[in-house]
Parts: C-alpha cells; sequence; structure tokens
C-alpha cells in the first residue's frame, strides 16, 4: 500500500474562531460531513461518525481526536477499527491549520494515510449519501472532475 | 470492498456520464425506476432514435441494464455499477474540496449572522 498526503487550502471569509468552531465542533462537523459525530473537542478523545442510519445499513466509522489547539490547529484521526487506538497506519490523520488572512481565515486541510485507506473510506461515504443526496450532490463534483480531466489533457 | 486502486478511472464509463442527454436520462431512470427508449423520448428534447443510441452508450458501460419487452428494451439503472462510477470518478481529493466547500458556507453564514 501506498502512503499518501492530500492537502487543500480554501480562504473563508470568517474569523479563525468561527472557523474553528466550524471544523472541530461534532454539532458543526455533522453539517458538513457525516449523519451524526459522536466525540468530545478534547485531545485524545475516542468517538465516532456515523453515515446514514445504523439500524438500516449505515455505518459508523472510529473518530479519535488528536490535537486541539483553538483557533489554529483541529486534528483528528478515522477509519481505525473499532476498540483499537488510532496510530500511523490503522488510521487516515486529517489536521486543520488556520492562518488569519486579511479579514478571514486560511484553512489548510491535510490528509494523510494509505491511499487505499482512503480510498475505501470514500466509497463507504459515497454508498451511503447516494441514496440520500443523489445527483445533487454528486453532479457538481463530477463536472468539477470534468474540468480537472480537461486542464490536464 | 475488494482494493481496486483510486484512479481507476474507465474511458467509457467517463464519457458516458460526462454527456448532459445521458446523464438526463440516468436521472430520469433514477426517478421512474425504469424507461424505454419510446418513454424517455417523451420526456427529452431528442428523437427516440438519438435516446436508443444513448442507452446504448450507457449499457456498454454498465451503467443500465435493458430486459427485452414487446419490440422494445426497458431499462433500469444498475445502481452497483453507478455508485462504483461515481466512487472511481470523485477522487478522495474531490470529496475534500465538497466538504471544504461546505465548511466555507457554514463559516460564512455564521459570521454574517453575528456581525449582524
Amino acid at each position: 500500500m501506498e502512503l499518501g498526503t492530500l492537502t487543500r487550502e480554501v480562504y473563508i471569509e470568517a474569523t479563525p474562531d468561527v472557523v474553528f468552531e466550524v471544523v472541530s465542533s461534532p454539532e458543526h462537523v455533522k453539517q458538513w460531513w457525516p449523519d451524526d459525530a459522536r466525540y468530545e473537542p478534547v485531545p485524545g478523545a475516542e468517538g465516532e461518525i456515523v453515515f446514514g442510519d445504523p439500524a438500516a445499513g449505515g455505518t459508523v466509522v472510529s473518530f479519535s481526536v488528536v490535537e486541539v489547539q483553538p483557533p489554529r490547529t483541529f486534528s483528528f484521526r478515522w477509519t481505525h477499527p473499532a476498540g483499537a487506538a488510532a496510530v500511523h497506519g490503522n488510521s487516515l490523520l486529517v489536521t486543520f491549520d488556520l492562518t488569519p488572512s486579511g479579514s478571514g481565515t486560511l484553512l489548510r486541510m491535510t490528509e494523510t494515510g494509505f491511499r487505499e485507506q482512503g480510498w475505501e473510506a470514500a466509497v463507504l461515504e459515497e454508498r451511503y449519501r447516494e441514496h440520500t443526496t443523489g445527483w445533487d450532490f454528486f453532479l457538481p463534483r463530477l463536472v468539477s472532475y470534468a474540468a480537472d480531466l480537461g486542464a490536464r489533457r | 470492498m475488494s482494493g481496486t486502486p483510486a484512479r481507476q478511472v474507465d474511458d467509457d464509463l467517463w464519457s458516458a456520464i460526462g454527456d448532459p442527454t445521458r446523464r438526463r436520462m440516468l436521472d430520469l431512470l433514477l426517478q421512474d425506476g425504469d424507461g424505454t427508449a419510446t418513454t424517455l423520448g417523451q420526456r427529452l428534447p431528442v428523437s427516440r432514435q438519438a435516446v436508443a443510441k444513448h442507452l446504448g452508450v450507457l449499457d456498454r458501460a454498465g451503467l443500465v441494464r435493458g430486459m427485452p419487452q414487446g419490440r422494445e428494451k426497458r431499462y433500469r439503472v444498475d445502481e452497483a455499477q453507478l455508485a462504483r462510477a461515481i466512487a472511481d470518478l470523485s477522487s478522495v481529493g474531490s470529496a475534500w474540496d465538497a466538504r471544504l466547500q461546505r465548511i466555507k458556507r457554514i463559516a460564512e453564514t455564521i459570521q454574517r449572522t453575528r456581525q449582524a
């Protein structure tokens, strides 16, 4: 398996305090990612994120908080086997770094882990999303993929 | 879940799904459950013959399956193949792009609310 790192940056017209809240608090996280998020946003906290309805074929994924430094850094590990400690090699590490920029915040996201694991996690998630949001959710992504492909050719 | 590499984007699959008329057809088939070249043709601004051709492309890519019905074929979306296609086409990277766009939208909305 190959180790991969993915980095993304986005400028947000909101203060680092606000952005930090959105990327770290379970109440906000479930608005932009899983259907449910259960963890304490404190270092070392073990929790889980949920895609779909666990009683109806949904899935529960381990989530473990690594670093919490408001309003600068929030990081966590996910996809490790339930009950196992999240370490390098059994999970994906996601780090959010926040830098003040003008009247807003530059948010940088890095995800590190084995590519194969990342892909499986993505498939897992999409399998459940497909039924709830269908093309409204996927089409914009396909279009951006197309633009990507066009740029490379 | 098998260990297929992340970036195996099949050309047939991509060109099948890359066409707006064919995506519209997939939408209609998902919505209605199934359809024939005739029923789809009635709902799209293209001829029945063009629809039949598009269905052929989707069929070859494995995105739809046709069952003979009278002189026509009745098509359904192969949801497993569609899910695979979507998984292949959207890399882990584009999944994060979508999440970050949602983070941006949420944070900016909160900021505006607090300033108001």
